[in-house]
This record gives C-alpha cells, structure tokens and sequence, in this order.
C-alpha cells in the first residue's frame, strides 16, 4: 500500500455560503465519512491545514487581487465579484489554509514523505481567474500547487488533468501561454453549462499552444464517451509531455446523481478515470499525483466517490 | 441598432481599371472575399467578389494549360469586366434587422453602406452582424443556458423573469425561438451563475417544462422535421 496523503481539516468548514448554495461544509463531512467507513482513514497519512505564504499566492494571483478579497471579507461582505461567490468574514482565512495545506503536501510529497495525495478542501479554486473570483472558486489552488512545484523544487514539467463537470477556466487562462503546465480538461461541453468555456479549438497560444486540450462531452452523456475521449486526447497527450508531476483537479459533479451538470457519470466511471490518471503517473510521473477537491454536490454520492477516490491512490502501482 | 454602428468604416476598395489580379491580391492580403469598386469621386459603381475572380479564371489557366492567346486575354481583364455593376447596397440609417433580411432575401456575403450622397462609407458583412449576435447572445461571459418551453400565452415571461430574479441571478440574454411546436415557445435564459440547480427545481415546480439540452434549436425548424440543408 502506498504511502498517500490526506489533507483534511475541520476549518475547511468555516467558509459559509449561505441558503440554496450547493457549495457547503457539508461536502467535506460527506467526503470524510465515505473515507472513514471504508476504514480507509488508517491506512492514510493525515495531514492538517497550514496558512500559506503569501509569496507562492502572488505566482499566480495579482497582489491588488489579494487585497480587494481580504478587505471584502473582513468589511462584512456576503458576496464577492460575482452572485456565485458568497463568502463570510473567514471565508479569506479559509482559503489561505486551503492554499497552504495544499502546498504542504506537495512539499512532502517532494521530500518522500508522500507517495501521492488527496486534498480534501474548501473552497475550490479551478474557476478563479488571476485577478477575479468565479464560479464559487477564489484562489486557484491546483495553479497555485504547480507554480509552487516549479519555483520551490524545480519541476520543469507539471500535467494537470481537470475532470470537474465545469471547464476550469482559471486554470487554463492562467498556463495558456506556458508550455510547461500541460492542462487537460474533459467538462460538460460549454454551450449547454457553464462557464461556457474549453471548446475544442482552446488549446493554448501562443508559445503555449498545443499545451491545453479540451473534451467538451455534450449533455447526457457518461461513462462510454469518458472512456472513449480520455483514451484519445489525454492519454496520448500525457504520453508525449511525460509530466513529472500530475495534479488533479478532481470534481465529482459529472455523476448522474449530482444535479450540478447533464452529465451521466456512474460512480464505476468515476474510478475508471482515476486509475487510469493513476497508469499515466506510474508511466511518467514516478507515481506523484496530487488531486485536489474541486466541485461535486451530490451528498448522497460523495461519501462513496471520495472513498474509491481514495482506494485508487492507496493501491495505485507507482513503479 | 443601426448600420452604421456596426459596419466595417475603414473599407479596402478597388479602382474599376486595376487588374483581376491586383483584385486578387487585395483580398488574399487583407483576408476579405468582397470589394466595393469606386470611381474617382468615391462613387459606388460596383462590387467584386472572391467568387467573380474565381470563375473569370478557367481551369486551364490555373493549371498552367492553356495557350499564350488565352493567357493574354485573362491577363488583361479589369475589375470593371467582371465586377457586378450597381450593387445592391444599404444606407448607415438601416437597422440591423434591415440587413439580417437583405442578406437573407438576396443571398450576398456583405452589403457596401452608401450615404445620402452616393459615397461610400463602409461595408456590413456576415462577419459584422455575427460580432453583434456573439454579444447579443452573451457568448463569453461565464453563465449557463436553460431552455423553458411556455406556451403561447401573455405573462409567461414575466413568471420566469420573476422567479429567476427572486433567486438574485444575472440575466445575459433572454431569448425566445417561435415554430417549436403549436402555440409554444422556446425560452432560452443566458443566466450569469453556475448556480442553477435550485432554481431549476423551481422552474419544473412552477409547471414550467425544461428542454432536455440535446433538444433544444434555435432555428425555425419544426421539430420533426427534416435537418438543416445548406442553401449554397
């Protein structure tokens, strides 16, 4: 059994969006429980949440940025850029610690201490843009991981594989220009959900053209055109990047049962995905994934979904 | 909603006496398929387009086949022997619906805009009204559609409207299609939120019917009817 980290903290929770917002605490205690009554929870290496340091945010994130999202929690706002976004006075706080857990692990995971890990927190971040908040997301933790993984260990280069049911905007503006982050992201197709972007004909510019895909996967479809999209535009992709480290941003909204997408994912095609995330690490990666909570609503299906999740990573082959 | 707000200002135009060729290079350079021909007093006389130029040279020509006579003769073509004289065109006072249906009737890739006094003063292509309808449907801003089917009846609008602004959402657009089925509409809502299950609850609780994605069309097609055919 690998050695496989779980960042998990209870102040995950803090972070409060109010009434008819599917983005809530309750998600992680669901996560927490499907892990724990598949007496998974011994097997992990627990790891708790540690504030970040401002210097690996501001790779990513403008400074004045920073500073309108601090100042809007603190004066009391209930909301931030967009009706999405509504927050309370820890929700900055919260996404600091989401940030710095994050980037503990990454950090061990470098120093051997981890073989792979899972990120269980809040809020997620794949829809924030560098200077603007979006889509219930407000610092781009998977972007903020693999800058980190470059200037602090030397990375040169990052695959991320984003299958959250919404296209992750922020991230692939964030490395659009930059051939050493490849982002792939399968996501309901953007004419039918949102943000309405990650068309097909997306794939990066400029210098960092060809280093972005995008599977749009049009309403009602599942686990077939996964399998069938997945086998012909990442895996071939990956093959010829050979990423050194893979980051997923892992969102469990696609399955049939979450009400956030079109999307008919079972919760047998959700682990088919993640192992075979997991055969392209132990190919090019030696094995180090690091997946980080994304979306996923469904609190019926989530406790089963992190678990698998979690089984995929314990038992992955790394060599 | 005028012409002149979104047409082309800064038009390429031809002189009636240059070359075919001239004509040619023109548009491969500036990436257009049409250009209005003026006459020395900024007078429309005529418009050439990437398909004129394309049937005034033979095959053979293109080819490299045929003989020096030939040759000599395409050669010598002007703007003025193939060009379409006294083009249709529009005034900068149309509105954009005007053009919409000029473009429709008379089966041409752009209109030149010709002022009271006959000068040309810009072009409003296909390109040009599919920039409007791009922001008009709010394509860009991050959102997600729905598809209401109501019938055809007063007030329905005014519920929807209604019951998505109670749940504080952003419209980007609003649009209605006709011809979907006997006296029903399609209403398509751009909503500026990835929130949308909870008012999707509400909707269908309303009594309202939301559109499977993989049916919903935005053209006047009857819904069983046959599939799009291409009028080129």
């Amino acid at each position: 059994m690998n050695r496989t980290g779980f960042l998990y903290d209870e102040r995950y929770k803090l972070h409060l969006t109010g009434d008819y917002h599917p983005e809530v605490p309750d998600r992680l205690t669901c996560v927490y429980r499907g892990i724990q009554e598949a007496g998974l929870l011994a097997s992990l290496i627990r790891i708790e949440a540690s504030r970040a340091d401002m210097k690996w945010i501001e790779l990513v994130h403008d400074g004045r940025y920073i500073q309108r999202f601090e100042a809007a929690c603190l004066s009391g706002k209930r909301m931030f850029d967009s009706p999405d976004n509504q927050m309370c006075y820890d929700t900055y706080a919260t996404a600091l610690l989401a940030v710095g857990g994050i980037l503990d692990v990454a950090g061990r995971l470098m120093e051997g201490q981890l073989d792979n890990a899972f990120c269980a927190v809040r809020p997620p971040g794949h829809h924030a843009e560098a200077a603007n908040a979006m889509g219930f997301c407000y610092f781009n933790n998977v972007a903020i991981a693999a800058r980190y993984l470059q200037n602090q260990w030397g990375i040169d280069r990052i695959g991320i594989v984003d299958f959250d049911v919404h296209h992750g905007n922020g991230t692939q503006h964030i490395f659009e220009q930059d051939p050493t982050v490849y982002y792939y992201s399968i996501h309901e197709h953007p004419s039918f959900a949102y943000p309405g972007t990650g068309r097909e004909f997306e794939h990066g510019k400029n210098s960092g053209n060809g280093y972005t895909k995008n599977s749009p996967v049009l309403p009602g479809q599942g686990d077939d055109e996964y399998r069938r999209l997945i086998e012909k535009d990442l895996i071939p992709a990956f093959e010829e990047f050979k990423p050194e480290v893979i980051l997923v941003s892992v969102g469990f909204d696609a399955h049939m049962d979450d009400d956030m997408s079109d999307i008919k994912l079972s919760t047998e095609g959700f682990s088919w995905i993640m192992q075979r995330v997991v055969e392209l690490g132990r190919q090019h990666s030696r094995g180090r994934i690091i997946s980080i909570l994304e979306g996923g609503y469904s609190l019926k299906r989530l406790p089963e979904l992190a678990a698998n999740h979690v089984k995929i990573l314990l038992n992955a082959q790394i060599s | 909603m005028f012409v002149s707000r979104s047409m082309t200002r800064k038009v390429i135009t031809v002189d009636p006496e240059k070359s075919v060729f001239e004509a040619q290079e023109l548009m491969a350079k500036n990436s257009i398929r049409h250009l209005p021909v003026i006459d020395a007093n900024q007078k429309l006389v005529g418009i050439v387009t990437d398909r004129d130029i394309r049937s005034a040279m033979p095959y053979n020509f293109i080819k490299d086949s045929c003989s020096q006579e030939q040759r000599e003769q395409i050669c010598a073509l002007t703007v003025k022997d193939i060009m379409t004289r006294d083009p249709l065109s529009i005034s900068p006072a149309y509105t954009i619906q005007d053009a919409l249906l000029m473009i429709q009737n008379s089966k041409v890739g752009a209109l030149p805009v010709v002022d009271d006094n006959g000068k040309l003063s810009g072009i409003l292509s296909v390109r040009d009204l599919l920039r409007a309808f791009i922001n008009v449907l709010g394509i860009g801003e991050p959102g997600t559609l729905l598809c209401i089917l109501v019938k055809e009846e007063v007030g329905q609008l005014k519920k929807i409207v209604d019951a998505i602004t109670e749940e504080n959402i952003s419209f980007g657009s609003v649009l209605v299609a006709r011809y979907w089925d006997e006296n029903k509409r399609a209403v398509f809502t751009y909503l500026l939120t990835q929130n949308v299950a909870h008012v999707k609850k509400k909707l269908d609780n309303m009594g309202f019917t939301l559109l499977d994605p993989m049916e919903w069309y935005l053209d006047q097609l009857p819904k069983n009817g046959p599939s799009p055919k291409s009028t080129e």
